[in-house]
């Protein structure tokens, strides 16, 4: 009778979550799918055309374009994000003086909406007046560095856009490090209390003690920042780069959805893209879990 | 099989209506209460929203119990976003603006209501009033589908009091681009005010403090070159399967616009585009031309510190322009289409495009007032607007292809690098035109 009561009341407080994630991304998701073998243009109904829209993906150099960039903005941007979280959390667990005041300057920058942070970034990266264009050019002549070089280009040159967007990204781990922060401060206080009687190293503290504690959180935050990379380039690349500079040097799949599905009105096409990068995100997710499984089972062997 | 794909399409159609929207529904006549608001989807700077604004004001004091509520997209792509997404949601405005080159793919889809019936029945509308050109720009397969609200065509506004400053002759009607050229260098000055070559901007020596001439690399801004200079940009204007900028005119015009940049320095890079953009510039006295379309008026109108004017477009071997024009399409599944028409009306009525015309946002498509004192004026610049309707019987309209969106995104890119990066001219134009085949191949036709 108990448990019965105790399962209606997980039930009920389930229930809200459980509602919103039918119907704003399971109904979504399965319309996706489907639409993904359809001509629709948001207009007239659609009609089935098979396995057409995939067919026309492989063929698109735009597409291709936008599936590399996506990839290498994931495989770049994910460990970055996460090895600068976990060493802000290692940096500023300890109760200290500015401690506070660095733990919230880590954090900020997660706080604000994504449309002011691009507009914001869209200042700072101005060629000619930004910040920073202006701080990297201090002490060099002519518009160069004081090394005699040409600092970044970064709305006009593809490679530097990229890193301009991967570089907005690193400053969005706010989330991240306030997981990561209170794993730390978790972790149980005796175990350093010994490392510290046996003259461990920081290095040593670092393998031994603290990366084993906290791995199966990261594996964790690896998966979730995999998942959310594919999606988090799609403001910065709207608003900052607008897709470029030509040809297509920070379209990313996303992107690539939006445009072709709202302002080109093949919502098909586009939602064959998504489902793409779905299928993508899936495949990463079990190949890191994969990866994952399979070291853990040659750690205890 | 048929049978299949119907069944499969049914199932689509009820998982849209209970998910999505309302994209298989029928919208019915949506005829509607007259006095419930209009809505109208626009978009602009901030100075062009405030000239629609100026105009819905003076329909609602003109009209007490009628509205119109403006809603304002942040630029071309967010409406056709907003418009795309508010059709299948089963909630679009019931007016949208929108130039000819981008209603295509919405005329194809039918999403547009045609007007014949009600320009017909209308005592306020002769079509006979209307600069043809741009009347025409907006049929689509026999329909009117769209009233066009102005007429512009492409022109060159320079800074005045900048070329009295440094003595260089001010443009005049029949110039040819290689006047263009010598302008453009004899314009482009350092910080002392001595004639710099803009191309030593890259890299080591100096940039220049005003740049000779600001021309947006796209197609739009290069086909009426083309047209001057006897060439063509597509096979055929009324069903297009191809560019055609491999042809010796459209390619002397193309090396031409490029080597602004390339060879003499005379326009920004894209560096300093992408600092400060070239309206900007112009309006903080940084550049000396720049070739725009009525719209950057209501931008100029602002400025304070110098006096500037419009000249004509140069020419090659005859004078061509480009057809800029945006009409009223009223939303097939708009809910109050009476409404919507009667703003309509009122917006392209004589009384309405000389509310329009004092903003300084249009070249009306109504003659009679395009040829009054509502456009012509001098109360405020540009003294020579007399300049956009000489150029009106010699401007012509791109194709109206559905795809052609997607046509002028592609070809953006390309002539993006073009100019700045200097791609060779052979591989720009043939890129050109095997990235819009496909879309030519895709396209529907107005006609």
């Amino acid at each position: 009778m108990t448990r019965d009561r105790g399962r209606r009341q997980l039930a009920m407080m389930l229930a809200p979550y459980l509602l919103g994630l039918t119907v704003l991304v399971l109904a979504p998701f399965a319309v996706t799918v489907v639409l993904a073998f359809t001509e629709y243009d948001l207009i007239r109904p659609p009609r089935w055309i098979g396995t057409d829209n995939f067919t026309a993906l492989a063929e698109d150099p735009i597409f291709r374009t936008a599936l590399v960039n996506s990839l290498l903005f994931a495989a770049v941007a994910v460990p970055l994000r996460l090895t600068i979280a976990l060493s802000l959390a290692l940096l500023l667990h300890r109760r200290s003086r500015f401690a506070g005041t660095a733990r919230t300057a880590a954090v900020l920058p997660s706080a604000v909406p994504e449309i002011a942070y691009g507009l914001l970034w869209l200042w700072l990266l101005n060629p000619l007046y930004g910040p920073i264009s202006q701080v990297l050019r201090a002490g060099g002549q002519n518009g160069l560095t004081v090394f005699g070089r040409t600092p970044p280009q970064w709305l006009t040159d593809p490679v530097d856009a990229r890193a301009a967007i991967i570089l907005m990204s690193l400053f969005t781990i706010g989330e991240t490090f306030v997981i990561l922060l209170a794993v730390r401060r978790s972790l149980p206080p005796d175990v350093y209390e010994l490392a510290a009687l046996e003259d461990a190293t920081g290095w040593d503290v670092l393998r031994r003690i603290t990366w084993p504690l906290m791995r199966p959180v990261l594996v964790l935050l690896l998966i979730r920042d995999a998942i959310l990379s594919l999606q988090f380039s799609f403001l910065p690349a709207l608003v900052v780069t607008d897709g470029g500079p030509p040809p297509y040097a920070t379209t990313y799949i996303p992107l690539f959805s939006y445009r072709t599905a709202f302002e080109y009105l093949r919502y098909g096409y586009a939602a064959a893209a998504t489902a793409v990068m779905l299928a993508l995100t899936v495949a990463a997710v079990a190949l890191q879990w994969r990866l994952l499984r399979r070291h853990e089972a040659l750690r205890d062997r | 099989m048929t049978r299949l794909r119907r069944l499969a399409t049914l199932a689509l159609c009820t998982l849209l209506t209970a998910t999505a929207g309302t994209a298989c529904a029928d919208h019915g006549d949506g005829g509607g209460d007259p006095s419930a608001p209009v809505r109208l989807l626009v978009f602009g700077a901030p100075e062009e929203l405030a000239a629609y604004r100026t105009l819905a004001d003076a329909y609602t004091r003109a009209h007490p119990d009628r509205t119109v509520q403006l809603v304002e997209a942040g630029d071309r792509k967010d409406l056709l976003a907003r418009l795309s997404t508010s059709i299948a949601g089963g909630e679009p405005p019931e007016l949208f603006l929108m130039n000819y080159r981008f209603y295509g793919q919405f005329a194809v889809k039918d999403a547009i209501e045609p007007l014949d019936d009600r320009i017909t029945a209308s005592d306020k509308i002769d079509p006979a009033d209307y600069y043809p050109v741009a009347m025409n720009a907006f049929r689509w397969r026999g329909r009117q589908l769209c009233l066009p609200q102005n007429v512009s065509s492409l022109a060159v506004y320079y800074n005045r009091t900048l070329f009295e400053k440094y003595g260089v002759a001010l443009p005049q009607p029949g110039w040819t681009w290689n006047d263009l050229l010598t302008t453009a260098t004899a314009m482009t000055r350092d910080a002392a005010g001595g004639v710099i070559r803009g191309t030593e901007s890259e890299g080591a020596a100096q940039r220049p403090a005003v740049h000779g001439v600001g021309i947006e690399p796209s197609i739009i801004r290069l086909a009426p070159f083309v047209w001057s200079n006897g060439g063509e940009i597509v096979d055929d204007p009324a069903r297009p399967t191809r560019l055609t900028l491999d042809g010796p005119a459209a390619r002397e015009a193309l090396k031409n616009l490029v080597d602004l940049r390339l060879a003499y320095g005379v326009v920004p890079t894209d560096e300093e585009v992408e600092s400060e953009d070239d309206e900007s510039r112009f309006a903080n006295g940084r550049l000396a031309m720049l070739l725009s379309s009525r719209r950057s008026t209501t931008t100029f109108r602002s400025i304070t510190g110098f006096e500037w004017d419009v000249a004509p477009l140069p020419v090659y071997r005859q004078p061509a322009g480009i057809l800029h024009s945006d009409a009223y399409c009223m939303t097939r599944g708009g809910r109050n289409k009476q409404a919507a028409w009667n703003f309509l009306e009122y917006a392209i009525s004589a009384d309405g495009q000389r509310i329009i015309a004092a903003t300084g946002r249009t070249v009306p498509s109504h003659m009679a007032v395009a040829n009054s004192p509502a456009f012509l004026g001098p109360a405020q610049p540009p003294r020579s607007a007399k300049v956009f309707l000489d150029a009106i019987p010699t401007v012509r309209a791109l194709p109206t292809v559905s795809t052609w969106p997607e046509i002028e995104d592609v070809t953006s890119g390309i002539l993006e690098n073009a100019l700045y990066r200097g791609d060779r001219l052979d591989d720009v134009i043939r890129q050109l035109d095997e990235q819009t085949r496909p879309l030519f191949a895709r396209a529907e036709h107005p006609r």
